[in-house]
């Protein structure tokens, strides 16, 4: 019987996902509790119970069934999306409608995230398909470019960003080449290098020609890679040069959060003094003076990383940044294993999901990152996002159970 | 088998393992330099973030005179404040009617208040009166962020005033703040004069210091760490006074119709048991806060109110002058009480006559100080020669600062060679000069505290004292009284000579002849020596410098009334009613009792003023 468990039931995935759910819930009790805001903690011990419901009906739902279904899952999506769109933009003059279509804005981009990856992977899947082929590679990239223009109009950066960002990882465990990849990030590294002078662009631009030139591909690939990379710098460059100066200093407090200690800057900085004053050992549960007294906007969503951080210090923030890498592993682990390959890239691509989230929300709290506004899975206050990651779990549970089936 | 192709290669999962790792290892090591590197920083900004500090003013030390009587109390002022952050705009007309401050002042004090912090409760007025309380108390649920708090200040509860001795309190200067080290705060009242401003340190006491939790907006939501480091405000020392409180008020008010000081001194330590500057101000008006008009008023009062004229001032001392000239040159042994000068009224030197009020005519030195002869001393001065004349002078601390502990000082000027020779230039002066300083005219100067001193010394015996009004200070923190330490010098006087001298002052007083007899006391043997100043600017300043008993003096007085006559006449008087009220603790003659002096409301300067 134990045996039989070991073998087909993921505890691993299963713990730590719970072990998250319950930090989170005490960080958000901590957060709310005295702001009137108390009703939220009740709210998120319903969604996680609701989560739990989705996580086992993803890790019991037959794999086929799901491969099959995962297209029309997308497109259904897709439509929600646009419908979210349109409504928020046609009917602005109702407000209970522009309320409900606001208020639910937020929520089908986190389902989204689950049903784009179970569709690249359901697309990379199939036998004909191979990277090498361009055609093949715009079309993977289309199925998450479709879902992030849509939310990116919402608009909605930070989710936009975690789409493109999952992309990669799932790119490169199905084939893609080197050069794909390199070609990819280089115009992206030389549009951030534009943003900070002459002198930071050319270093980029080295250092994209370098990736390009690593990857081995031939020559006449890598220049015209190289001409699309230098393209987009200069140009970055040229509007960013001509933009007002308060324009300017709102792009380089985005890209530098630490640099100013109000208003834009001011999350930032509370964050880090929350994080840093909670030391070793941390200042207590329920005790952090920052938290407690509402220094930090949004700490119970994108903020709440300062939580554990302030109350519970380094060991209970490395406890929270260790379980999320187990986590992590975990899922390049069940990918490795699956011998299914729709369920190896969703698993990749699940793990890419939940990467981009911990490292672009805890690097921002902790003020390395651009704050661009995306939760923390399982912790960050949020119904629809908890109850979609509980439900990656799942799937997570599901490809472990499958691992051996094709 | 899908291991040999590209995707899901063991290669490209142990890639993406490294991946995570390496994020895994940037997060940590971010954690790291933020809790445990910058751990201290942070904290500290955590807590300047979290915590707020509010100041508790400490009660400031009480004073008490020498017979322990409450001398100067401290009552409650109220204050009103404003936290500018949770003050509503539209209610500045509100506000400036009740406080009686026009709206633009209100608006400029609010503002300052708002750069300083705008979640702290900001002074907006100082030591309002009962109605406006009561108006503010009234408005309160307007008035979002308008609060009072209860602050300290003086309360005079005897009939003097001393305000020259006590000085005042004004709101520390930008420039006091940059030098008064780090204790003060912008709007602390911080003493300025008299003794308020000497022994600032004693009375003031400690600041208080309560923390508080504020939320993000500033707003107070309890205290912090339950209260677990507030510091209670330490109260300030007490001053236990040599003055005499009844004496005081006594001495003041047979001052009030005259410009002029009074110091009356214990010549046995060098205690003050009266100071007093006329004309004067009533302390109280300087207590909490002073109207700005009434400040004004009081500066540009061409009577000088605020002017301490018992140790401020530089005024020729006239005849009281002649035992420092008497005393060089019975010391010195140029003289004894044999020699003798016949006073035909007048002595010529060079082409110039020097005229004396009588003709004494054959006078010895007890003889010319009993008779106040000038001749004899315009003679003397020749024989002593003016460096023997100033020795003897800063023997008895003339041209010298008495380190007194009531305030500001001058040192007068006790002329000397060095001080001719760069005056008019070496050569340019004669012995001319001389011969009005023999009597205490020309350009010597003294205060009457220095006289005072000078009285001292003379019934004592020779000792110079350190005048002092503060005898000990009452620690509140080890509930000990500790006793001021005052230094003292010696004149150097053979007791031959000193006796001589006393033996003439003693006639000035009680033998028939004597310029001082008006000074007198029942039943008691006092010496003395009055002077008469001339003065360029007007009528005679007059003098009178004396102690009593004769033997064993337990009280020295100083007066000296501007322009008023001879001292014999004016300020002889005064000094004998001083003491005697202070050796029988009562009046023993029959005099018209002189109205006391009458503590004047501040609105009315000019009753306050005279």
């Amino acid at each position: 019987m134990l045996e039989y468990l070991k073998e087909y039931f993921d505890y691993r995935a299963l713990l730590i996902c719970l072990g998250l759910v319950a930090v989170g819930l005490l960080s958000v009790y901590s957060a709310t509790y005295d702001v009137g805001a108390a009703a939220a903690f009740d709210k998120q011990l319903v969604w996680a119970g609701i989560g739990f419901a989705a996580l086992v009906v993803a890790a019991i739902f037959p794999l086929k069934t799901l491969q099959r279904i995962s297209l029309p899952l997308y497109i259904g999506t897709l439509g929600v999306l646009l419908v979210i769109l349109v409504i928020g933009h046609t009917v602005a003059g109702s407000k209970s409608w522009l309320g409900v279509a606001k208020g639910f804005g937020g929520q089908p981009s986190e389902f989204a995230k689950v049903t784009t990856v179970l569709a690249l992977a359901a697309f990379l899947a199939r036998t004909a398909i191979s990277l090498s082929n361009p055609r093949h590679l715009i079309l993977a990239g289309g199925i998450v470019a479709l879902p992030m223009m849509l939310i990116l109009a919402e608009p909605d950066l930070g989710t936009s960003v975690v789409f493109f960002l999952m992309l990669l990882p799932v790119l490169y465990w199905a084939g893609a080449s080197n050069f794909v990849l390199a070609a990819i990030l280089a115009p992206i590294i030389a549009a951030a290098g534009a943003l900070f002078g002459t002198l930071v662009l050319l270093v980029s631009l080295m250092i994209s020609g370098a990736l390009l030139y690593a990857a081995r591909q031939n020559r006449f690939a890598v220049a015209v890679a190289f001409a699309l990379t230098l393209a987009v710098g200069l140009s970055v460059q040229a509007v960013y040069e001509r933009l007002p100066a308060y324009q300017q200093k709102r792009i380089s407090t985005f890209l530098n959060p630490g640099s100013e200690q109000k208003g834009a800057g001011y999350n930032v900085y509370q964050s880090k003094v929350a994080i840093g004053s909670g030391g070793f050992f941390g200042k207590g549960y329920l005790q952090g003076t920052q938290t407690q007294l509402n220094f930090i906007p949004e700490q119970w969503t994108d903020f709440i990383f300062c939580v554990p951080g302030e109350e519970f210090g380094f060991v209970g923030a490395s406890i929270v940044i260790g379980l999320f890498t187990g986590l992590l592993l975990h899922g390049v682990k069940v990918g490795g294993m699956s011998k299914n390959k729709f369920a190896s890239a969703a698993s990749i691509g699940i793990t890419g999901v939940f990467g981009v989230h911990v490292l672009i929300n805890v690097g921002m709290s902790m003020g390395l990152l651009p704050v661009i506004g995306i939760p923390l899975p399982f912790l960050s206050y949020g119904g629809s996002a908890l109850v979609a990651n509980m439900a990656m779990v799942g799937l997570l549970m599901n490809f472990y159970s499958n691992r051996k089936e094709h | 088998m899908i291991h040999d192709e590209p995707f899901g290669s063991p290669e490209r999962r142990r890639t993406l393992t490294i991946v995570v790792l390496l994020m895994f290892a940037f997060l940590i090591l971010r954690l790291y330099q933020l809790q445990l590197l910058f751990h201290v920083e942070l904290d500290k900004k955590s807590e300047e973030n979290s915590v707020r500090v509010l100041t508790k003013d400490p009660v400031r030390g009480y004073m008490y005179d020498r017979y322990g009587k409450l001398f100067v109390d401290v009552g409650p002022s109220y204050s009103v404040t404003l936290i500018p952050a949770e003050f509503e705009k539209q209610n500045i007309g509100l506000l400036s009617s009740i406080l009686q401050m026009e709206p633009k002042a209100l608006e400029d004090r609010i503002a300052r208040a708002r750069v300083y912090s705008p979640f702290l409760p900001a002074r907006i007025k100082r030591d309002v009166d009962m109605k406006t309380l009561a108006a503010i108390e009234e408005d309160l649920p307007v008035l979002t962020g308008v609060s009072y708090q209860v602050e300290s200040k003086r309360i005079y509860p005897t009939l003097a005033r001393a305000s020259h001795l006590l000085g005042y309190r004004r709101e520390i200067s930008d420039a006091q703040l940059g030098t008064a080290g780090d204790y003060y705060r912008p709007g602390d009242l911080v003493g300025v004069a008299g003794l308020e401003a000497r022994y600032e340190s004693s009375l003031r006491g400690q600041r208080g210091f309560e923390y508080v939790s504020v939320n993000s907006k500033g707003q107070i939501i309890g205290s912090f760490e339950d209260g677990g480091r507030d510091k209670v405000a330490k109260e300030g020392f007490d001053l236990l006074l040599s003055i005499d409180g009844g004496l005081q008020a006594f001495a003041e008010s047979l001052m009030t119709n005259y410009s002029g000081a009074l110091v009356a001194m214990d010549p046995s330590d060098g205690g003050i048991l009266a100071f007093v500057s006329k004309p004067d101000y009533d302390p109280t008006i300087m207590s909490g806060v002073t109207p700005a008009d009434l400040w004004s008023e009081l500066q540009s009062n061409p009577e000088k109110p605020l002017f301490n004229r018992a140790s401020l001032t530089r005024y020729p001392p006239g005849s009281t002058f002649k035992m420092v000239l008497a005393a060089a040159a019975l010391q010195e042994g140029i003289i004894d009480e044999n020699y003798r000068i016949n006073c035909r009224g007048g002595f010529r030197f060079g082409n110039r006559t020097f005229t004396d009020l009588h003709v004494h005519g054959s006078v010895n030195v007890v003889e010319a100080i009993q008779r106040s002869c000038n001749v004899f001393f315009y003679q003397l001065m020749l024989k002593v020669g003016f460096d023997k004349w100033n020795e003897y002078g800063r023997r008895f601390g003339f041209g010298l600062a008495t380190n007194t502990d009531t305030g500001e000082e001058t040192t007068g000027l006790l002329p000397s060679t060095e001080y001719y020779d760069t005056r008019y230039g070496k050569g340019k002066w004669t012995q001319g000069f001389l011969i009005s300083l023999a009597i205490g005219q020309g350009e010597v100067g003294v205060s009457p505290l220095q006289m005072a001193r000078y009285a001292s010394a003379l019934g004592n015996g020779g000792i110079v004292y350190r005048p002092h009004a503060v005898e000990f200070i009452r620690n509140k923190e080890n509930h000990k009284v500790e006793p001021v330490r005052h230094d003292s010098t010696l004149v150097g006087l053979s007791p031959h000579v000193m006796d001589l001298i006393r033996e003439g002052m003693q006639r000035v007083v009680q033998a028939p002849g004597g310029t001082g007899g008006m000074a007198r006391i029942r039943g008691v043997i006092s010496a003395g020596k009055t002077g008469t100043a001339q003065n360029s600017h007007g009528k005679d300043h007059a003098w009178y410098i004396g102690f009593s008993p004769f033997e064993n003096p337990k009280i020295a007085t100083a007066v000296l009334l501007e322009n008023s006559g001879f001292g014999g006449a004016k300020a002889a008087p005064i000094a004998g009613l001083v003491m005697e009220r202070y050796l029988y603790g009562q009046l023993i003659r029959n005099v018209p009792k002189p109205a006391p002096a009458r503590k004047s409301p501040p609105k009315s300067m000019t009753q306050a003023v005279r």
